[in-house]
């Protein structure tokens, strides 16, 4: 583990502490942490308040350089990080700012089942689930795509596989980006990248992505709630997992490719993992392009899995999915980078917002925000371990103003892999998570270890901090009942 | 100095310190370590030899290019190296024979799925008795 960070961290109020930029010379803004006092002291174990730091030196960088609350060591930006460029200013785009698994995200589907009628069939189910959805490591999908036909997801994102069968038309108005960034450019991916991937489509993954059976346990503000088809008491399912290979790949390419461009455009950097272009250079411009089209891939894979969880919930209940209610309630990126306009100063600005490992969280009356939601406000999904609790928050005004749109986007580890594997021994975690009244299933030997709960920060206390910061509110609260791994 | 590789601990991902008393000899303990993150591989079959001829301007670059591509190769084809004949490695040049097998997916266990060898940490340096490699595999 890294050693612990010792640079001046000044409490600004209960949920935010500010790196000066006069920490280091090459600063160009200040860095801002959202966490309250018991947070800041995990959070000061590790060096990630560093990263914070180095992101602030980002030619074009505005604001602040900032971190959610799940904030932990990354490689290069923190994970929950968060940094707008403005392309005027000379702003560069990152790929660590976004990171391997481009558009890694959350998705919630949201049902009429109550709790009760599901628990003697959860068994059945997270069988079903296990067999069904494509998992662990090598995993390959059902659907397959020709290199054609992927260049055309590639562009068209969550869209064409919707417009193939695999989802509602609805799926798409309750998903970010409606599940497409327009810009993507199949022809800055790689071959490498189309074999690395194009046969992943429709795949969970392995590591920390999941799909997890929840109940919605807490309703915290129900008219909200009631727009966003949460009820007390019934089955929900989040899904978690991003553009698999291909995006790995991308992300591999561009570190590559942008690996001169610091030298070429005069960029000094702390840390060779923040190797950066101009937004508006080519390289910055093929990053963009191929970083869309992973966006897009991973919006794809996220409505074939939710396709797959309808089928395997049809297949139990013997009943349609539509008539169980399985309506998406919404599908959130939290590695990206995005092309946003925000009020800085007394002007109004576009600039490259990176997500690395933080939710857009965009309030009422957002054009950006889907008609359906416009009303009170973007939902948040805010997964956290496999044990205790995930919430669902809505975006707030004050989020526009202080975090570029931004939240956090889970608990944030607190044990390395290493060190819960090392915890792990001579205890059952599938044991424990029963008796915790979880049933889970996972393809790997050492998944469930390396992702136990006490791996995690309690999500609720990171959600409390940006309740209270004001960035994003809380509306329900779920308790899982069964989980899939890779 | 053994060759040999150790595994260390980091947040969300998997580091990998490698050692051996030569520059070229830091490359088969660095591409059994990389397979080491993602799981027990068991190579099975008739090796097959492939050429690596990279150039740069530093040698920490070079082993993480050249370990990039081990894993695309293990991703994308299934195979592993097994055998290495590094003939030059230095701060411009790496040139290397490698003979890889396809992985036996019957005695094989695939634990991690690796995104990528990242730059974070990366690092080569000289040590007393020879030379330490560092790199983080995101996972």
């Amino acid at each position: 583990m890294s050693e612990a960070f010792e640079g001046p961290l000044e409490q600004i109020d209960e949920c935010r502490w500010r790196i000066p930029r006069s920490y280091k010379p090459q600063m160009r803004v200040d860095g801002i942490i959202y966490a309250d006092d018991n947070l800041i002291k995990t959070i000061r174990a590790d060096k990630s308040p560093e990263q914070v730091a180095n992101v602030a030196t980002l030619p074009g960088i505005v604001g602040a350089s900032l971190a959610m609350p799940d904030i932990h060591w990354g490689y290069g930006f923190c994970i929950g990080g968060v940094a707008a460029t403005d392309p005027e200013e000379g702003g560069v785009i990152s790929p660590g700012g976004v990171g391997y698994d481009i558009n890694c995200g959350i998705r919630l589907i949201r049902t009429d089942l109550p709790a009760e009628d599901l628990r003697p069939r959860l068994k059945e189910l997270i069988d079903t689930l296990f067999n069904t959805i494509p998992c662990g490591v090598g995993g390959t999908g059902k659907v397959k795509f020709s290199k054609t036909q992927l260049q055309e997801l590639l562009t068209e994102g969550a869209g064409y596989v919707v417009r193939r069968g695999y989802g509602w038309d609805e799926d798409l108005d309750r998903t970010e980006e409606r599940g497409c960034l327009a810009g993507a450019r199949p022809d800055c991916v790689s071959d490498t990248a189309y074999q690395r991937g194009h046969d992943q489509v429709g795949t969970l993954g392995s590591g920390n992505h999941f799909i997890e059976v929840q109940v919605v346990e807490e309703i915290v503000d129900p008219a909200v709630a009631e727009v966003f088809g949460l009820r007390q008491g019934c089955v929900a399912v989040t899904i978690h997992s991003g553009s698999r290979g291909f995006g790995y790949q991308v992300c591999e390419d561009s570190l590559k490719d942008l690996r001169d461009a610091p030298k070429k455009y005069g960029i000094e950097l702390p840390d060779r993992q923040l190797v950066c272009a101009p937004i508006h250079s080519p390289e910055g411009q093929r990053y963009l392009g191929a970083m869309r089209a992973a966006a897009n891939y991973a919006w794809a894979n996220r409505q074939i899995l939710t396709h797959l969880v309808r089928q395997a919930f049809e297949k139990v209940f013997g009943r349609p999915a539509s008539e169980l209610g399985m309506h998406l309630v919404y599908d959130v990126a939290h590695n990206i980078a995005k092309m946003e306009r925000y009020r800085i100063g007394n002007r109004e600005r576009l600039v490259c917002v990176h997500r690395k490992g933080a939710t857009r969280a965009f309030p009422a009356g957002h054009p950006e925000v889907g008609a359906v939601y416009r009303s009170v406000g973007q939902p948040v999904l805010v997964p956290g371990d496999m044990g205790r609790t995930s919430w669902v928050l809505v975006g707030m005004p004050k989020a526009m103003e202080d975090t570029f749109g931004s939240c956090c986007h889970g608990a944030g580890r607190l044990l390395s892999r290493g060190a819960a594997i090392r915890a792990a021994k001579g205890r059952s975690i599938e044991k424990e998570l029963l008796d915790a009244g979880v049933l889970a299933k996972a393809k790997g030997r050492t998944g469930l270890a390396e992702e136990q709960p006490a791996a995690y920060k309690d999500v609720s206390q990171v959600v409390d901090v940006v309740h209270k910061a004001g960035i994003s509110r809380k509306v329900a609260r779920l308790r899982p009942i069964g989980v899939i791994k890779g | 100095m053994d060759a040999r590789y150790e595994l260390f601990d980091h947040t969300a991902d998997a580091g990998v310190r490698v050692f051996a008393p030569t520059l070229p000899g830091l490359v088969p303990p660095a591409a059994e370590g990389l397979y080491a993150v993602v799981g027990g591989l068991t190579p099975t079959g008739d090796a097959q030899v492939a050429q690596f001829s990279l150039t740069g301007e530093d040698a920490a670059l070079l082993l993480r290019d050249l370990l990039a591509e081990l894993l695309m190769r293990l991703m994308t084809e299934g195979k592993m190296a097994v055998r290495w004949e590094v003939r030059e490695f230095t701060p411009a040049r790496l040139n290397a024979l490698a003979w890889f097998c396809p992985v036996d997916r019957t005695r094989s266990e695939f634990q991690r799925e690796a995104k990528g060898v990242t730059y974070h940490q990366l690092a080569v340096r000289p040590i007393a008795g020879g030379y330490e490699a560092t790199f983080i595999v995101d996972i």
